[in-house]
């Protein structure tokens, strides 16, 4: 998984994640959007026929309360604490 | 964040199993869906080596077909990404070559289903051949995708309303899946899919229930449902654990 | 050619049923929708995989 801004201010931030698609890219946007301090956070990937930017590239609106970079922290912290909260209640049920 | 989540399971076999999960996003359930399609690993033959084929079928006929057969995947940790194990095949017309006649080098990788026909030989035809296994994600090729068929669908909540009306028809109402009538899990097939014949002469409605969905999962018989599940919940984490990481620096 | 192992739809695998469905409803006077039922093929991406399926290794075999 490798990193790049793309774009980044105050309350704002555009960033790359090469070798990934909707699987993940789906539920860290639904992660960022249950966050308090998130205005928008959305993610665009072109297919890969399509030549140019293939990577995916999201793309977090804050509403002044907190850096992105740790919204984005934070949120992949809770996708992690999903999937093992998940895999628990599966195995216990199994 | 803590979430509640409720893994009920509804309908259970070795291949194929429909449970219930309560709490959880729409984006989430479709995040592991789609890692139980693309995203776990399975083993599939990738190349063959043939010594002799004399068959009615070409090498690359014959290479296809062998890599589609379903083998059984090892635990994890067993093996990594570029590991192989070798598979032989040797059969002598009049005869049927079939995955059963594969002859595995580790008896952890061996095929999954025993009575795939590969191809007919007819007399004096004969099919010898070595095939290496990858570890590969179904995102590469469908052979490698353990899930086949996996989907999720709404809990549905079923509610009398009220009866229908003395001088109506009664009319069919079909849905298909999982229902919720009074705390109590019914797939629809028990009913033929129509509720007029479970609630006759009551008019009904029905409504989503909030993030409950119900799975249905059916595997290739690289490894039980249960496996798969959990395997496309630990590619998420992984990832997830990745980032976090990526991120820290 | 010989019976595709694998439904193009849904991946799963059909292969192994063709010979039982072959012998039951294209030779025997079975009515091919109990014996698909029975043989646990219920989807119609892969019923129609058995259905539609011709062997013809016997009829190219001669011109090997």
């Amino acid at each position: 998984m490798e990193l790049r801004v793309t774009e980044s201010t105050e309350d704002e931030l555009s960033i790359e994640i090469a070798g990934e698609d909707h699987t993940f890219m789906n539920v860290l946007k639904g992660a960022l959007l249950e966050h308090d301090d998130i205005g928008a956070a959305t993610y665009d990937v072109n297919p890969e026929q399509s030549g140019g930017q293939t990577e995916p590239i999201l793309t977090i609106k804050t509403d002044g309360g907190v850096d992105p970079l740790e919204a984005l922290e934070e949120a992949a912290v809770d996708v992690r604490e999903k999937a093992t909260t998940f895999r628990d209640a599966f195995e216990a049920a199994a | 964040m803590t979430e509640e989540y409720d893994v009920e399971f509804v309908e259970r076999t070795d291949r194929e199993a429909r449970f219930l999960v309560r709490g959880v996003t729409p984006a989430f359930a479709n995040g592991i869906r789609r890692a139980m399609l693309a995203d776990v690993p399975t083993m599939a033959i990738d190349t063959v080596r043939f010594v002799e084929n004399s068959s009615v079928m070409f090498d690359e006929q014959l290479a296809l077909r062998l890599g589609l057969v379903p083998l059984t995947t090892p635990p994890v940790g067993e093996f990594v990404e570029d590991d192989t194990v070798t598979l032989s095949i040797d059969v002598e017309g009049p005869a049927t070559a079939y995955s059963g006649d594969l002859v595995s080098s580790d008896d952890l990788v061996q095929p999954a289903d025993d009575n795939v026909p590969i191809i007919d030989l007819k007399d004096d035809q004969r099919l010898e051949a070595e095939a290496d296994t990858v570890l590969e994600r179904g995102k590469g090729h469908a052979k490698h995708q353990g899930a086949v068929a996996a989907g999720y669908r709404h809990l549905q909540r079923v509610e009398v309303v009220d009866d229908v009306p003395e001088f109506e028809d009664e009319q069919s109402q079909i849905v298909r899946g999982v229902i919720e009538d009074d705390g109590e899990l019914i797939p629809t097939s028990e009913f033929d899919h129509d509720l007029s014949n479970r609630y006759p002469g009551k008019e009904i409605e029905l409504e989503d229930v909030p993030n409950a969905f119900v799975f249905h999962v059916e595997t290739d018989g690289s490894f039980p449902v249960e496996e798969i599940v959990t395997r496309a919940a630990d590619t998420i984490e992984a990832r997830a654990t990745e980032l976090e990481e990526a991120v820290q620096l | 050619m010989m019976v595709p192992v694998r439904c193009f739809t849904c991946g799963t695998v059909v292969g192994e049923h063709w010979e039982e469905f072959d012998e039951r409803a294209n030779e025997g006077d079975e009515d091919p929708q109990e014996v698909l039922d029975e043989l646990g093929v219920d989807r119609y991406c892969c019923r129609r995989m058995l259905v539609s399926h011709t062997d013809l290794v016997d009829v190219v075999s001669p011109y090997q």
